[in-house]
């Protein structure tokens, strides 16, 4: 038992630097950075990404309409793909407005 | 890049590989009669051999990547059928003329199970849409 309570005590300063940013005053909440990539930014490689997924599509349509050697069911999936991005991408951009909807509705 | 629908790959490359054996196929069809190829000889019946290669390269995380199948054309090695057609200009002094060994109801078989592992590779990409699309609309009311 007084092992195990040793054991807690070096183990509790390793705990205790956590507890000071975890019960942090409102007005610090503004200052503090997120540690990875902002939303805005995410948001905005999604967009980028969904785009280069169409053009490939495209591009692959362009492809078996101009008769090169390019499978007909590639352009379809790549087209199909194309499309699940897009929705992914617009449920994300629908959750977002309807959180700021809803923030904005809020009674103060 | 994301990949929402999962295990497409190794589909995509079952149609391809379906297609090419269907090609293969119609090929037989079309030079069933064909006495005198371009090297003087019966056209030779072509086989698609199926073979399961990995993509050179690996994923990103390092995992494997699947097994995607491709198809390779061979040539089947049964001998011209001797048909005896004396007035053909194709026939010998004895009056045979090779013609190519193809079974019309075998290729039509072989058409039909080409036709339906297509079909079968084409209900996964169709089931992988709808799975991707219904997740999507978790939530949605």
């Amino acid at each position: 038992m007084s092992g195990m309570a040793s054991r807690l005590e070096t183990f509790s300063p390793e705990v205790m630097p956590l507890k000071p940013s975890e019960t942090a005053s409102p007005g610090q909440v503004s200052s503090a950075q997120p540690a990875g990539d902002s939303f805005a930014s995410l948001l905005g490689k999604m967009v980028t990404d969904v785009s280069a997924q169409q053009n490939d599509a495209l591009q692959s349509v362009r492809a078996v309409q101009g008769g090169q050697n390019v499978p007909l069911h590639q352009a379809v999936i790549g087209m199909e793909e194309a499309n699940v991005s897009f929705q992914l991408m617009v449920e994300v951009r629908n959750r977002l407005l309807e959180s700021y909807q809803e923030i904005m509705r809020m009674q103060i | 890049m994301i990949q929402l629908l999962s295990g497409v790959q190794s589909t995509a490359a079952a149609l391809d590989a379906e297609r090419t054996r269907l090609n293969v196929i119609s090929e037989n069809i079309a030079n069933a009669n064909t006495a005198r190829g371009v090297d003087g000889k019966p056209y030779q019946r072509q086989v698609v051999v199926f073979e399961s290669a990995l993509r050179q390269a690996m994923n990103s995380d390092g995992t494997q990547p699947p097994a995607l199948q491709v198809a390779r054309i061979e040539k089947d090695s049964r001998p011209p059928l001797e048909v005896y057609s004396p007035g053909n200009p194709n026939a010998d002094a004895n009056g045979w003329v090779a013609m190519p060994n193809i079974n019309l109801h075998e290729e039509m078989a072989d058409m039909i199970s080409a036709s339906r592992s297509f079909e079968a590779n084409l209900a996964a990409v169709k089931n992988a849409r709808s799975m991707a699309q219904q997740t999507l609309a978790i939530g949605r009311h």
